[in-house]
């Protein structure tokens, strides 16, 4: 202490006034963002009632007053506030060298001679305001809440927006109603064979109506997603485009619900009853494969036999007996020879489309022509079992031989219809060879997934779907290429 | 005496001995008061300037109005430390025994003006290093004191760079100030002209002695700084070091080696005597920037790019003390600002 009333006045009377100051200040910021904090209570005006008003004032009051009371209560150095003193009042840091030097026990005889004049100095000072007035940015911007909030206060409540996303796999409540109903095996059945309620919406997709915008996409329909009509005709805010790229991708990533352009022809009963017997027992011990999935999966095997008269229903029916009687074995033994029979139908039945159901089915027809003993042109032409491909042997007429098909030795392979070359692609059509090469189906498919490719790069380029996104999607769609 | 008296006769004195002084010498005024301060915080200052500009002459005014001993050294690269320090010759006493005596040098002054002292060799620059720092030399195995107070006027000339030995870093570190004699305006010209050329030449009057200089010099010690002075200090020091992690940008760029701790200590002390001569008990962040640039200029060494650039070493530190100023401001919040 300097035992100076007039130096302490003075660090007093600079104290109050740095406190009015910060109080002011921080007092005009809790009053912002307790502002800010009432406009969100009357943006929810609908939810909150009738007391929105007043919680949306009290906000402001309260934070108002948390400001001034946290500005007030900071405490003040006195170091601090002898250099405001002597930068306001031009005393060359003598306030605060004297406040600092007075206690020292190293003092000098000289700060005697410092502290009478620091004192002389000060009794001879015109005391003024020396603490200007700070206002803080959220000062100068208190006004816009607070209107704000006057605007919110008598305009309507604005109805709070619902935080469901749109479902896109059932469009009523019955159909979700169905969709619980139904048994688990039922529905991995529903999420393999594709709806044929929604195929019709994809196929007729027009993709030239994506940059219109005004198309009306229905539930269900994949293509909505990328016909966006809300961000082709006006500027999307952030979050609602986050939204809708957010969906993008989930629609992306459930690769299973993207129409299969190859199921007219390739999904059948028997590649699905194989998908799931190998789902069963792939890499297991017939004690380790669960009786109950087995004996669904033979139940549903027999209900489709009996429905379309098939004979592998009594296959299917042997399997459950001896499932019945805890023999496993039998009943992995009559599934497979129901799925045999499965897959010959299933054969049988692609042969009477003209489609190339399978080595066998060329060589059996082949092999009775021969018996026939009708007349063969080179195309018909073959040879015997056992007589093999080297020159000289069999009936070709070609010296060389007929050259070896290019086909995959297991036909239970039904994921693969065909491989391509080693070497340049000049083409994806016209360089594939084996059993795909020859299918319209594939060529089809080639062409509609070319369409897509198209129309997603279209889609990436004309709506704002995020940078990072791009490589995603055009792999997804690389991916489908190749198949 | 009390305390009040000491700091009024020192406060006289100073202006005494500058008004003595600018009886010689035309303008300057600034380069005699950094004199005056230098010798009167104990240390030594070089001046630097090019030949004309009455460094010499001011010196030895300066000699004239203090009623201490003078040395002048004309530096050349010819001379050697003993023409300095001294050395020991062989005497014959009156019985015809001979013996060493040591001749002294004329470094055993009070005020020693070492005229051109980038022209000697850097080993007879190195002979002074121990007397400025340590107000002794060795010779001979014997250390002698030097007369107190000591106090060394060196110049030299920034522009006739051939055959002369800049002065290593070491050597400049010594000097409590380094300042620049700058070109008197043309009404300065005019004042010398007319003292120069007539008859009646001033004399200069002695006003403070040997003791009076000590007397003063422990005064000034005395004077308090307060620790946000003095945390200015270090900061302007600490600043003009490019490593230091709050350096301004222009050190960074352009500064390859910073003050030594020798910096501080010389604008504190500049400062002190400043804040005394202006009748005041404290030092002041004002006497602390007015230091800053003579203190400083010789301690800061600029890089390739400050030196290809031009890069001024007074302007290079005037920048480095508002850039630091600044900061300090930045870091208090608004109101005690």
């Amino acid at each position: 202490m300097t035992e100076s009333p007039r130096i302490e006045g003075l660090l007093r009377r600079i104290r109050r006034e740095i406190r009015r100051r910060r109080a002011e200040y921080y007092g005009l910021r809790g009053a912002f963002w307790g502002a800010v904090a009432a406009v969100a209570v009357m943006l929810a005006k609908h939810g909150v009632g009738a007391k929105a008003p007043w919680i949306a004032g009290g906000l402001v009051l309260l934070g108002l007053l948390a400001g001034v009371v946290y500005g007030a209560a900071r405490s003040i150095r006195r170091g601090d506030v002898a250099r405001v003193a002597d930068r306001a009042f031009g005393l060359d840091d003598r306030v605060a060298t004297t406040l600092e030097w007075a206690d020292r026990p190293d003092r000098t005889p000289l700060v005697d001679a410092l502290v009478r004049d620091t004192v002389a100095r000060v009794e001879k000072l015109e005391l003024k305001r020396v603490v200007k007035r700070v206002v803080p940015r959220e000062g100068q911007l208190l006004a816009l809440p607070v209107i704000a909030c006057l605007v919110l206060a008598v305009s309507p409540p604005i109805p709070l927006p619902s935080g469901r996303l749109p479902d896109f796999l059932s469009s009523t409540e019955e159909e979700r109603e169905d969709r619980t109903s139904s048994s688990m095996l039922e529905e991995s059945t529903r999420q393999l064979t594709k709806d044929p309620l929604k195929r019709p919406a994809f196929e007729e997709r027009d993709f030239a109506q994506r940059t219109g915008g005004t198309g009306a996409s229905t539930t269900g329909d994949l293509s909505a997603i990328f016909k966006d009509t809300s961000l082709a005709n006006a500027r999307p805010d952030f979050n609602s485009f986050m939204k809708k790229g957010d969906e993008r991708l989930r629609m992306l990533e459930q690769t299973d619900r993207m129409p299969d352009l190859q199921s007219d022809v390739t999904n059948s009963q028997y590649k699905m009853m194989y998908r799931k017997s190998k789902a069963l027992t792939g890499g297991l011990r017939p004690d380790q494969i669960s009786p109950q999935k087995l004996r669904e999966l033979l139940e549903e095997m027999e209900r489709l036999g009996r429905k379309g008269g098939a004979n592998w229903s009594g296959d299917a029916m042997e399997g459950m007996e001896a499932l019945e009687g805890g023999q496993s074995d039998r009943a992995l033994e009559s599934m497979q020879k129901a799925l045999d029979k499965m897959r010959a139908m299933d054969e049988a039945q692609r042969s009477g489309k003209s489609l190339r159901g399978g080595r066998e089915n060329e060589r059996g027809a082949r092999g009775k022509d021969r018996a026939r003993g009708d007349g063969m042109g080179p195309e018909d032409q073959d040879f015997g079992e056992g007589e093999g491909l080297m020159p000289g042997k069999g009936k070709s007429g070609n010296p060389k031989g007929e050259a070896t098909q290019r086909l995959r030795a297991n036909p239970f392979d039904v994921g693969v219809e065909g491989e391509s070359r080693q070497g340049r692609k000049e083409g994806y059509d016209t360089n594939l060879t084996g059993r795909g090469g020859s299918m319209a189906s594939r060529l089809q498919y080639l062409g509609v997934i070319g369409q897509y490719r198209k129309a997603m790069e279209d889609a990436i380029t004309r709506e704002q779907v995020p940078r990072d996104f791009h490589d995603q999607i055009r792999n997804y769609f690389q991916a489908l290429d190749e198949r | 005496m009390n305390q009040d008296s000491r700091v009024q006769a020192f406060v006289s004195a100073f202006e005494a001995l500058r008004a003595e002084v600018e009886k010689i010498i035309v303008g300057h005024r600034e380069v005699i008061t950094h004199v005056l301060t230098g010798m009167f915080a104990g240390g030594h200052v070089l001046l630097e300037g090019v030949p004309g500009l009455g460094k010499t002459l001011l010196i030895k005014t300066l000699s004239e109005g203090l009623d201490l001993s003078f040395a002048r050294i004309q530096f050349t690269p010819d001379l050697m430390p003993a023409d300095i320090i001294g050395t020991n010759i062989i005497v014959e006493d009156a019985d015809g025994r001979k013996h060493f005596q040591f001749q002294h040098g004329p470094i055993f002054a009070h005020i020693l003006l070492a005229d051109e002292i980038n022209r000697a060799t850097p080993k007879t620059q190195s002979a002074l290093l121990e007397g400025m720092q340590e107000s002794a030399v060795t010779v001979g195995g014997a250390t002698r004191p030097l007369p107190a107070p000591f106090f060394v006027l060196a110049t030299q000339n920034p522009i006739e760079m051939e055959g002369t030995y800049p002065l290593p870093e070491a050597q400049l570190d010594r000097f409590l100030f380094k300042l620049r004699v700058r070109y008197p305006q043309i009404e300065e010209l005019n004042a010398i002209i007319d003292r120069t050329t007539q008859p009646r030449a001033a004399t200069v009057s002695r006003v403070l002695s040997g003791p009076d200089v000590l007397s003063f010099r422990e005064l000034i010690r005395e004077v308090p700084i307060a620790s946000h002075v003095r945390d200015f200090a270090s900061a302007i020091v600490m600043a003009t070091h490019p490593q230091w992690e709050q350096a301004p940008d222009v050190a960074r760029r352009f500064v390859r080696y910073g003050a030594s701790p020798r910096g501080a200590q010389a604008l504190v002390l500049g400062a002190k005597v400043r804040a005394l001569a202006e009748g005041r008990y404290n030092v002041s962040v004002d006497d602390i920037k007015a230091m800053a640039v003579p203190a400083l200029r010789h301690r800061v060494i600029l890089n390739f790019e400050g030196e290809a650039e031009g890069v001024d070493t007074d302007t290079l530190i005037t920048r480095v003390v508002a850039d630091t100023e600044a900061g300090v401001s930045q870091s208090r919040e608004p109101f005690l600002r």
